[in-house]
């Protein structure tokens, strides 16, 4: 009989994958309209559960109210973020700069540097001790499903990340929004001429994105019930790796293998101790590279 | 070259501005500075003069691979790195000096780098930076957890300092004397690297690498080699750094050190050896100038980092007036003949 272990980690896997989906959506929504990397989208994610934990230690709302208010920090920060550290780099727009590698890899520079600026901040505001999060809301209490017993985070995590990921192919195929963006990371020129307002569609782009990415801090933070300014940067190196793997503008293709990356992580752990199971998303992440250098689901792209 | 001396006359009033400057330099770093550590004879001057120069090579040695052959690297701390616990192991498992360890550092970082590039090398731009860092983590995951060989995060006592040849120089002044020689000539050997022919087919790489293969420069071959000498140089500054402070660890290489490394060269200048030398002494020293600041000095790290990034996107000294100021003031062989001998040192 197959050992309800393999089941078990099977939904921890589940669980961490649908987190590493909800950032990798993130990371895939920003490359599609402005083609740069954002590198301080794990700060996104500290963000939403630092956002949260305040927001418990406030005023202890319900945990909807909580999530809420993380997604609402999420949209800010990712408004503000695209305004200091992506806009001044868009000063011009001619196609020549566009395509320019040093225009891009200013953005790329300009993101890591607000990215060590926000988590030195949270560092000095909060300490960089793991702060926990209060016993009534975290979110592991057993629940027995058949042979396998699963906490009620696995159900949660499932739950919301399903319903944003569902809320974002209707934004992306069903709204006008959707549409612009579709456009914008069409061709963004193109976009331009026909009257669509790619800085709006940017800055949209990038609130929908850390949303995503605020809504998987707080509920790991929630999960885990522990919350340190540095906890961004691995989920968010996991996330950058699902997004190359499944081909740079794919959203599928991203969130498969966010779920691949985060079944494999969690099996590893059964194999080898903890400290090694990173190991295997960087595996993952240059076996693609070379293997597969359009990603696992990309459709073939100029490679400049 | 007699016929390239009618041509370009070397008189002497060039050839004695021509090393001016570098003499200056000599004259700081190896009389100047040390006459003041002395004067002030305190531990921790010395350890921040040690510091900043080990990260003087670092910067430079990044500057060849990010700067001049433009190939984003974000994991050169792990190198450092591989060169410090190369030292580190050999002088605690075998007890080894110095002076074998400095350059089997360095060889073993080219080697890991070698190997590295050996599969990723054929990729570009943002492919290549995540490579980079995705290899720089796993070195990392290596120190951390390979406990048996590493020590993992309890790190490693060094227990010799700096010799030569079994002549002890662990005083503090010698200590000194040892980083600033070896820092110097790494430094000059880079130098000579990256303003010669061999830059510039680096230079053409970065600017255009398609059009640079077509011309027939072989760029994949160029990459690698960059990438690997700059692996050995930051190899030497692991075993620097293991042997000056006798102690060891992961975190002294994580990501926020390659991070750190990446800022000094962009804050001096893309593409410039005196900017990534002067970013490298700015971020060390201002950090430590700022002590009063306490914990707000890593804010201004990134802070330094974008304002630089912002407003002035050539860096300190960009690289156009730093290749002018070098071929000026310490190219005194510098040739342009204007005879199709082309441009840079022989």
């Amino acid at each position: 009989m197959f050992d309800p272990y393999y089941l078990q980690q099977l939904a921890i896997g589940l669980s961490l994958g649908m987190t590493y989906a909800l950032m990798a959506i993130g990371f895939t929504l920003i490359f599609g309209v402005l083609n740069v990397v954002n590198f301080a989208h794990g700060e996104i994610y500290t963000l939403g559960a630092f956002a949260g934990l305040v927001l418990i230690s406030a005023t202890a709302p319900p945990i909807v109210a909580v999530i809420l208010g993380a997604l609402a920090i999420g949209a800010l920060a990712g408004f503000s973020l695209e305004r200091i550290a992506f806009k001044p780099f868009r000063r011009f727009t001619d196609e020549a700069s566009l395509k320019s590698r040093a225009m891009r890899e200013s953005t790329l520079l300009s993101s890591l540097a607000v990215s060590i600026v926000v988590r030195e901040a949270l560092e000095i505001v909060f300490g960089s001790q793991m702060r926990s999060v209060p016993f009534d809301y975290l979110i592991n209490t057993p629940v027995r499903v058949g042979p396998v017993i699963l906490v009620t985070g696995d159900f949660i995590i499932f739950g919301v990340a399903a319903a944003m990921l569902i809320g974002l192919q209707y934004l992306l195929t069903r709204t006008r929004v959707g549409l612009a963006i579709r456009a914008v990371s069409n061709n963004p020129l193109g976009a331009k001429y026909v009257g669509i307002d790619t800085d709006r569609t940017i800055i949209t782009t990038f609130v929908v994105g850390s949303m995503m990415g605020a809504a998987a801090g707080i509920l790991m933070g929630l999960y885990y019930g522990a919350v340190f300014p540095a906890m961004g940067f691995t989920p968010g190196i996991k996330a950058f790796v699902a997004m190359v793997m499944g081909g740079l503008s794919s959203i599928p293709g991203a969130v498969i293998c966010a779920l691949i990356l985060g079944i494999s992580e969690s099996m590893a752990t059964t194999f080898v101790s903890s400290g090694w199971s990173d190991m295997v998303a960087y595996g993952f992440l240059i076996l693609t590279l070379i293997f597969f250098p359009n990603g696992l689901f990309g459709a073939r792209r100029e490679r400049v | 070259m007699n016929a390239s001396e009618s041509v370009v006359p070397t008189d002497g009033l060039t050839r004695r501005r021509g090393l001016l400057v570098p003499a200056l330099i000599l004259l700081l770093v190896f009389a100047a500075l040390p006459a003041l550590l002395a004067g002030f004879d305190k531990g921790y001057f010395y350890q921040i003069a040690n510091l900043a120069l080990i990260f003087v090579l670092l910067s430079a040695s990044m500057h060849l691979v990010t700067g001049v052959a433009g190939l984003l690297h974000l994991g050169h701390a792990a190198f450092y790195g591989v060169g410090a616990y190369t030292a580190a192991l050999l002088t605690s498992k075998l007890g080894l000096g110095f002076t074998v360890t400095l350059p089997l550092s360095g060889l073993m970082a080219a080697l890991v780098a070698f190997l590295v590039a050996l599969p990723t090398m054929r990729l570009v731009s943002i492919y290549f930076a995540v490579a980079t860092l995705a290899i720089g983590q796993m070195l990392y995951l290596v120190m951390l957890n390979w406990v048996d060989f590493t020590k993992g995060p309890n790190g490693i006592i060094v227990s010799k300092g700096f010799e030569l040849f079994g002549f002890s120089l662990s005083g503090r002044l010698a200590a000194y004397y040892t980083v600033a020689a070896v820092v110097t000539l790494s430094v000059v050997a880079i130098g000579r690297l990256s303003h010669s022919y061999y830059g510039n087919a680096l230079r053409s790489i970065r600017e255009d690498d398609q059009c640079a293969d077509a011309m027939g420069v072989s760029t994949v071959r160029l990459k690698m080699e960059a990438f690997t000498l700059s692996a050995f140089f930051a190899g030497v500054a692991g075993s620097l750094w293991a042997h000056m402070t006798g102690y060891i660890s992961p975190g002294d290489f994580k990501f926020s050190e390659s991070i750190l490394i990446l800022a000094m060269v962009v804050v001096g200048g893309l593409g410039s050896l005196p900017g990534a030398i002067i970013g490298a002494l700015l971020l060390i020293l201002l950090p430590e100038g700022l002590r009063a600041l306490g914990d707000f000095r890593n804010i201004m790290v990134g802070l330094v980092m974008f304002l630089s990034i912002l407003l002035l996107p050539k860096g300190l000294l960009g690289e156009v007036s730093a290749l002018r100021l070098v071929r000026r003031q310490l190219g005194a062989a510098w040739r342009n003949t204007g005879k199709g001998e082309g441009i840079g040192w022989r």
